[in-house]
C-alpha cells in the first residue's frame, strides 16, 4: 500500500471512502449469512428443515423449535448461575489481569521478568485433566460455584493485551502524579485504568464470552449439583436428546426411529445457538461505545 | 525504531525508554529490599496473582509425570510402573504423528500469516468508515459468525461447494471458468485452504475487536495534525493508524507462534471426510484417538508435554528475535 | 461449542463399534440412612451414574418413579453424560470417588481393574429372585472373563427374548421404483443395480431435477453402517462389528479380508464408474444426505432406517401421493443367490451394557441395592416400567392391558413430555427386563411394542407394496432365524474389547486405513480398483493388525468357552 503521488487528498479520499463502502457491504452479507441461516432454520418446521434449501428465510415458519427447549426444567435457574458466572468471572479476570498489567508496564518494578516469564508460560502448559480435578477435589472447589471462577482468574492473555495497551500510554503522566506523591495504586486506579477503557471492554466481552459460552466445566465438576449447572449445560442436555443416533448401542431400531422422529436435532441445535446468543448481542452495544469510536488524549494529557 | 508521523508525536511514547533508562541507574545505587519496600504497592498488587498462578497453572503439572510412566488411574502415585522415555520413542518412531505434525503445522501457519493479516486491513479500513451507525452496524455483524458453531459453519461451506447445486460452482461455470464442477471437497490438496478461508470468514470479526480497540488508543490529535500537513487518508492509515497499533499486533503474533502447535481439531474434523484423511488429521485429534480414547493417559501426556516444549522454545525464539530487533516483546 | 463434545466422541465410539464410550461420576454425596438394614423399605438415596445422556430425567417425580419410591424407598439421585463423553470415568477413577450404582457402558473394563465393582453373583444367588428367573439360563453370559468370572454388571440395554418385528436395514428402493418396473423380485445385487438402471433410464429426472440413482450415507462413522457393514451382509455374515469369525476355529479377522468382500467393492466401484452412484457420496455431510432422500430423487440407498428416518418422515408428511411413495422398501440383497441375509439370525441373549453397584456401598447398602434392582426386575416393576400406573396410563379390559387412545395419542405426538411426567420408558434402561415380544403370566406383553401395533404403523403404500410382495412386514421378506443357525459367541460387537494397548492402537489403526481406502477404491477407474484394495489389503496385514486380530480370536474363544455355547 505504497502512498498515492499524484491523487487531490479530496478526490481521492472521496474514492477511497466509495470503495471502502461497497468492501465492508461485502463482508456484512458475507458474514451476516450464516447466522441469519441459523435463525431461519431455528424458525422453520424441524420436518420441513431435512429437506434442506434453507437459506436466509423460513419456509414453514414456526416457534416449535423454541418450544421444544423451554419445556425442559433447569433453564431458568441454569440462565441464573450463567448470568452470576459471568459477572463475577468478568469482574475478577478484569480485576487481576488490570493489575498485573500495569505492574509489568512498569519498566522500574523489580520482578518484572520474572513475573512475566512466569505468566506467559501458563498459556502453554497444562498439566492435563486428571490433576487438575484432583487439585479442585483437594480445594474443596468441586460442586460449588467457584470451580467456574476461581481457576480462570489469572490469564497471561489477557495481562498481556492490556499492558501492551499502556505501554502506549505516555509514561509522563505517572511521572507526574509521582511527583504529586500519589502511590502506585493510585496512579493505577485513578489515572491509568480510566484511559484503558477500550481495552478493558475488549477484555471484559472475551472473559463474559469465555464465561457465558463454557458448559464443560459444568458438566466434569458439578454434574450431579443441579444447583449450579449452567444455562450452557442444561441446552446441551436439551441437544443431546435428539442425537442419541450416534452414541447409544443400536438395540432397538423401532426405539432409535422413535426418539429421531420427534425433532431434528438440526433445528433444535440453530434454536440453541440463537438463544445462547440474544444475550450478547444485547449486551455487546454498550462495550461496543468504548472500543469503536477514537478517542482523544489530549484531554487528559494537561 | 519509532516512526514519527509528519506533524505529529508518535503513540508510543517517546518518553518511555529514556524513562526506563534512567529510572534503572536512579535503583541500582539503592538496596534491593529499599526498592522492594518502595514498590510495595506493585508487590500488593501482583504477588496474589503469581501465587494463583503457581496453584492453578503449575501444581497440576506433577500430571506430567504421567508420560514417565506406564500410568493407570487407579494405582497411587508410588505404585506407578515407571518407564522413562518409552512413550516418547514411540510417539517419535509412529508415521501418523509426522503426518499430523505436518497438517498442524501447515494449517497454523497459513491460519497465521492469513488470519493475521485479515483482521488488521478489516479493523483499519473498519476505522475509516464515516458513518457512525454503519461502522457499528457492520462491526457487530462481522462478529457474529463467532458465535455461530463449527458444525453450522462446516455445513454451510460444505453446501457452498457442493457439485451439485452449490453456489461457487455454478458461479465458476456460469462464468465459463471451469467446465465441470469441482470436487472441493474431495481434493486433499485443497483441503488446508478451504479450512484456512473459512475460519477466516468465522473469525475476522472477532479478531478485529483487539485492533480496534488499540486503534482507539491512538491519539486524535495525531490525525488532526496530519490533515493539516495535507496527508490523504492512506497516508493517515500507513503512518499514524499502523504503527499505532503496532505493539498490539507484535505482542499478538508473539503468542500466536506460540500456539502453533495449538490448533485444535473441532473445524479440520468437521469440513474433513474420509477422502482427505491424509490432510485432515492434525495433533490434537491424534492425540484424543490414539491416546485419552484409549485410555493412554501416558502416550496422551507425553503428546502434551512435546507440544508444550516445542511451544515454549518457539515462543522464547520468537519473542528474542522481536526485542532485538523491534524492542517489542511479551516477556 | 455447544456442539463440541456431540459430534466428535459418539462417532469415535460407534466407530470402534466396542464401545470405547465412558462415563464417570462424583463425589457420592447423599446416602440418606447408610446404617439402615438391609431388609427394610425405608426412605434411601442411591447415587447413580449413566455413561447416556437423559434430559428428561427430573429426579422421580413422575408417576412411575414415584411409585418405585413409595414400593422400595429408593430415591435415585442420577446424573447422566452428554455425548458419550469419556472423561468423567477416568476422573472418578483418578480421585476414588464412584457413585452408588453405575451404567458405565463400555468403561466396565477400566472400573474392574481399579477394583470398583461389586461381584453381584452372591448377592443375586441370595436375595433377587426376579433377576435369577430373568437370566435363568443365561446367567453364563453375564460373567466378566474367563480368568474372572464374578458378574459385575447386569446387562440392561438389551431386553431379555427381545425380537424384533421388523426390518430395518438391508437394501432400500424406493416404492415408487417397484411400483413402475412391476414389483420385480429383488435378491441379488444384480437385481437391485437393473431395478435403478431400468427407472433410471426411464426417469433421468425427478421434479426437475437430476435422478440420483444411489446415494450412500458416508459422513464420519456413518460409513460404516451405509458402506462397510453391507458388505458382510451381502455376503452373508451376520453383524460382527469389524470382524469375521470362523464359525469352526474361533479365529477373527478383519471381514474386509474375504475375497468375496472385495467383489462387493468392485461393484460399489462398477456403479460408480457407470455413473450410478451419487458422486458426493463421500464428500456430503450427514444432512446434505437426508436433504436428497427427503427430495424424493434418491432410487436406491444402503443403510439402516434409524439413519435416514428423518429423511422418510417428510416424505411421508408430503401432500403429494408420488412423493409419498418415495419412501423405501427393505430387501435382503446379496451378492448372488448362493448367499443369505444374515440379519436376522439368533445370536442368543448378547449381553452388553447395563448397571453395577460400585465398592462405594457397604454390605447392608448393596443388599438393598440389589433388593431395589429386583424389584424392577419382578413382572409388577416391569410392568409399572413400560406402561405406567394401571387406571392413568393403562386399563386392564378383560385381562387385556389396554392404553387408552387419548394416551396413546399424547405418548405419539408429544413423547418428550408424556415420559418426563408419566416416566414410563424412564427405568427401563436401568432394570434388567424382557424384551419385544416376551409375554408374561397374565398371556400379556411386558413391552408396548408388538406385531400389530408394527403393522398398522405402516403407511398405506407401504402395505401396498407389501401385499405384492405377499408379505405382512419387511422382515417376511428377509431369511428366518431358523434358517441361519445360532452364534456361540453371540454378537462380537457386544463383546467387551480387550483394553491392551497392543489391540486398542491396531484396531484404531486398521480404521483409519479401511476408511481412506475403501472410498479411494470405490471412486477409482474400475481397472485401479485391484491395486488399491490389494493395497489395502496389504497394510491390514501388518504385524501389529494381525497380533489384534490374534488377541480378539482369544477373546471370542475365551468366551465360547466361559458361556459353555462351543462344539
Amino acid at each position: 500500500m505504497a502512498a498515492p503521488k499524484a491523487f487531490n487528498a479530496t478526490r481521492g479520499d472521496k474514492v477511497f471512502d466509495v470503495v471502502n463502502i461497497v468492501i465492508m457491504s461485502l463482508v456484512l452479507i458475507v458474514t451476516l449469512y450464516p447466522f441469519l441461516n441459523v435463525l431461519a432454520i431455528s424458525l422453520n418446521e424441524s420436518a420441513d428443515t431435512v429437506k434442506g434449501g434453507i437459506t436466509i428465510v423460513p419456509r414453514v415458519f414456526t416457534f416449535e423449535n423454541y418450544q421444544q427447549i423451554f419445556q425442559y426444567e433447569g433453564l431458568v435457574r441454569g440462565l441464573w448461575v450463567s448470568i452470576l458466572r459471568t459477572v463475577v468471572g468478568t469482574l475478577f479476570g478484569l480485576a487481576s489481569a488490570s493489575m498485573l498489567a500495569y505492574v509489568l508496564s512498569r519498566p522500574d518494578f523489580q520482578a518484572r521478568k520474572f513475573t512475566s516469564i512466569f505468566l506467559v508460560v501458563t498459556m502453554y502448559v497444562s498439566g492435563g485433566m486428571i490433576p487438575i480435578y484432583i487439585l479442585f477435589r483437594d480445594l474443596d472447589l468441586l460442586g460449588t460455584f467457584w470451580v467456574y471462577v476461581l481457576p480462570g482468574v489469572v490469564s497471561a492473555f489477557n495481562v498481556i493485551v492490556i499492558r501492551s495497551f499502556m505501554d502506549g500510554l505516555p509514561y509522563a503522566l505517572q511521572e507526574s502524579a509521582k511527583l504529586d506523591g500519589a502511590n502506585d495504586f493510585t496512579i493505577f486506579w485513578r489515572i491509568i485504568l480510566p484511559l484503558c477503557k477500550p481495552v478493558l471492554a475488549t477484555i471484559a466481552l472475551f472473559l463474559a464470552v469465555g464465561q457465558w459460552n463454557s458448559w464443560f466445566d459444568s458438566y466434569l465438576y458439578n454434574g450431579r449439583h443441579p444447583e449450579w449447572t449452567t444455562l450452557q449445560f442444561e441446552l446441551m442436555k436439551v441437544l443431546q436428546s435428539t442425537q442419541q443416533g450416534g452414541s447409544g448401542q443400536m438395540i432397538n431400531a423401532n426405539d432409535m426411529a422413535q426418539k429421531m422422529a420427534q425433532i431434528s436435532p438440526e433445528s433444535i441445535k440453530m434454536a440453541i445457538t440463537i438463544v445462547v446468543t440474544v444475550p450478547i448481542l444485547i449486551v455487546y452495544p454498550f462495550l461496543q461505545k468504548y472500543f469503536v469510536s477514537g478517542m482523544t488524549l489530549g484531554a487528559v494529557k494537561s | 525504531m519509532e516512526t514519527l508521523t509528519p506533524g505529529g508525536t508518535s503513540n508510543k511514547s517517546p518518553g518511555a525508554p529514556a524513562a526506563e533508562a534512567d529510572v534503572g541507574k536512579r535503583f541500582k545505587k539503592q538496596s534491593f529490599w529499599r526498592t522492594a519496600l518502595q514498590q510495595k504497592y506493585l508487590y500488593f498488587m501482583s504477588l496474589p496473582f503469581i501465587i494463583w498462578a503457581f496453584v492453578f497453572s503449575y501444581l497440576p503439572l506433577w500430571g506430567w509425570t504421567m508420560a514417565f510412566q506406564d500410568f493407570k488411574p487407579a494405582k497411587p502415585f508410588l505404585d506407578q510402573k515407571w518407564v522413562g522415555f518409552k512413550h516418547f520413542v514411540e510417539l517419535f518412531s509412529d508415521d501418523r504423528f509426522y503426518l499430523a505434525l505436518r497438517n498442524t503445522l501447515a494449517m497454523s501457519v497459513m491460519s497465521l500469516v492469513v488470519g493475521f493479516i485479515v483482521p488488521i486491513i478489516f479493523a483499519v479500513l473498519l476505522n475509516e468508515l464515516r458513518g457512525m451507525m454503519f461502522k457499528r452496524f457492520v462491526q457487530t455483524v462481522s462478529y457474529l459468525p463467532h458465535f455461530v458453531s463449527w458444525v453450522v459453519v462446516a455445513g454451510i461451506v460444505t453446501k457452498m461447494l457442493s457439485t451439485q447445486g452449490g453456489a461457487i460452482n455454478d458461479l465458476l461455470v456460469g462464468l465459463h471458468i471451469i467446465n465441470e464442477p469441482i470436487q472441493f471437497m474431495a481434493k486433499g490438496n485443497w483441503f488446508w485452504y478451504i479450512v484456512t478461508a473459512s475460519d477466516v470468514w468465522k473469525e475476522m470479526g472477532w479478531n478485529t475487536i483487539i485492533y480496534l480497540a488499540a486503534i482507539t488508543g491512538i491519539d486524535q490529535e495525531q490525525y488532526e495534525a496530519a490533515r493539516v500537513d495535507g496527508a490523504n487518508r492512506y497516508r493517515q492509515m500507513w503512518h499514524i493508524t499502523l504503527p499505532g497499533i503496532r505493539t498490539t499486533i507484535s505482542v499478538l503474533f508473539i503468542m500466536a507462534i506460540g500456539h502453533l502447535m495449538q490448533i485444535g481439531f473441532e473445524k479440520q474434523f468437521l469440513l474433513g471426510n474420509n477422502l482427505v484423511q491424509e490432510y485432515s488429521q492434525v495433533l490434537e485429534l491424534y492425540a484424543l484417538q490414539y491416546g485419552l480414547q484409549m485410555n493412554r493417559f501416558s502416550y496422551g501426556t507425553a503428546i502434551s508435554i512435546f507440544n508444550s516444549v516445542v511451544s515454549v522454545i518457539l515462543l522464547f525464539t520468537v519473542n528474542g528475535i522481536f526485542k532485538r530487533v523491534s524492542k517489542e516483546s511479551i516477556m | 461449542m455447544v456442539s463440541k463434545k456431540a459430534k466428535w466422541i459418539a462417532p469415535v465410539a460407534l466407530a470402534s463399534l466396542v464401545g470405547l464410550t465412558a462415563c464417570g461420576g462424583g463425589a457420592s454425596d447423599s446416602k440418606g440412612s447408610g446404617g439402615a438394614a438391609a431388609d427394610d423399605t425405608g426412605p434411601v438415596t442411591f447415587s447413580l451414574f449413566s455413561a447416556d445422556s437423559n434430559p428428561n430425567w427430573n429426579g422421580m417425580k413422575d408417576d412411575v418413579g414415584k411409585v418405585i419410591t413409595e414400593k422400595t424407598g429408593v430415591t435415585l439421585n442420577a446424573e447422566y453424560a452428554i455425548g458419550g463423553d469419556t472423561q468423567k470415568v477416568s476422573l472418578m477413577i483418578a480421585s476414588g470417588e464412584y457413585p452408588d450404582l453405575i451404567m458405565p457402558k463400555g468403561d466396565t473394563s477400566k472400573l474392574v481393574e481399579a477394583g470398583a465393582l461389586v461381584d453381584l453373583t452372591d448377592l443375586i444367588d441370595k436375595y433377587a429372585p426376579n433377576i435369577k428367573a430373568l437370566y435363568a439360563n443365561d446367567m453364563n453370559r453375564l460373567k466378566y472373563s474367563k480368568d474372572d468370572q464374578s458378574i459385575y454388571i447386569l446387562p440392561t440395554y438389551t431386553g431379555v427374548g427381545q425380537t424384533s418385528f421388523d426390518a430395518g436395514g438391508g437394501f432400500e428402493l424406493q416404492l415408487e421404483v417397484l411400483k413402475e418396473l412391476g414389483y420385480p423380485e429383488i435378491r441379488t445385487l444384480d437385481d437391485y443395480e437393473k431395478a435403478l438402471k431400468d427407472y433410471y433410464a426411464k426417469n433421468p429426472t425427478i421434479n426437475g431435477q437430476p435422478t440420483i440413482p444411489l446415494s450412500l450415507n458416508a459422513d464420519d462413522w456413518h460409513i460404516m453402517i451405509g458402506v462397510t457393514n453391507p458388505a458382510f451382509l451381502a455376503t452373508g455374515l451376520p453383524d460382527n462389528g469389524e470382524f469375521y469369525i470362523n464359525p469352526e476355529t474361533y479365529e477373527a479377522k478383519l471381514h474386509y479380508k474375504r475375497p468375496e468382500e472385495k467383489e462387493y467393492f468392485r461393484w460399489l466401484n462398477k456403479m460408480n464408474s457407470e455413473g450410478l452412484l451419487d458422486k458426493e457420496t463421500f464428500t456430503q455431510k450427514r444432512d446434505q444426505y437426508l436433504a436428497k432422500i427427503s427430495s424424493g430423487r434418491v432410487l436406491g440407498t444402503i443403510n439402516q432406517e434409524w439413519d435416514y428416518s428423518e429423511a422418510e418422515n417428510a416424505l411421508k408428511g408430503s401432500s403429494d401421493p408420488t412423493m409419498q411413495n418415495r419412501i423405501y422398501g427393505h430387501f435382503p440383497v446379496t451378492l448372488s443367490d448362493q448367499y443369505k441375509d444374515h440379519s436376522f439370525m439368533d445370536v442368543g441373549f448378547p449381553g452388553g451394557y447395563g448397571i453395577g453397584i460400585t465398592t462405594n456401598l457397604d454390605e447392608n447398602q448393596r443388599i438393598r441395592a440389589i433388593k431395589f434392582l429386583d424389584w424392577l426386575a419382578s413382572d409388577e416393576g416391569q410392568v409399572l416400567n413400560n406402561w405406567g400406573v394401571e387406571g392413568k396410563q393403562y386399563n386392564v379390559e378383560n385381562g387385556k392391558r389396554v392404553i387408552p387412545k387419548d394416551i396413546q395419542d399424547r405418548k405419539t405426538n408429544d413423547n418428550a413430555t408424556f415420559t418426563k411426567e408419566t416416566g414410563i420408558g424412564q427405568y427401563t434402561l436401568m432394570s434388567p427386563h424382557y424384551g419385544d415380544g416376551m409375554k408374561d403370566k397374565t398371556d400379556n406383553y411386558y413391552t408396548t411394542n408388538f406385531p400389530e401395533q408394527i403393522q398398522s404403523a405402516y403407511t398405506q403404500p407401504e402395505k401396498d407394496a407389501l401385499k405384492k410382495y405377499n408379505a405382512t412386514t419387511w422382515k417376511d421378506l428377509f431369511p428366518k432365524a431358523d434358517e441361519l443357525g445360532t452364534s456361540a459367541w453371540g454378537a462380537a460387537y457386544n463383546l467387551p474389547a480387550p483394553n491392551d494397548p497392543s489391540y486398542t492402537v491396531a484396531f484404531q489403526k486398521a480404521q483409519d486405513v479401511v476408511r481412506k481406502r475403501i472410498p479411494e477404491a470405490i471412486l477409482a477407474t474400475p481397472d485401479k480398483f485391484d491395486a488399491i484394495y490389494d493395497g489395502m489389503l496389504q497394510e491390514l496385514n501388518s504385524a501389529d493388525i494381525v497380533e489384534m486380530e490374534n488377541i480378539f480370536s482369544q477373546q471370542i474363544k475365551n468366551t465360547v468357552e466361559l458361556w459353555g455355547t462351543g462344539k
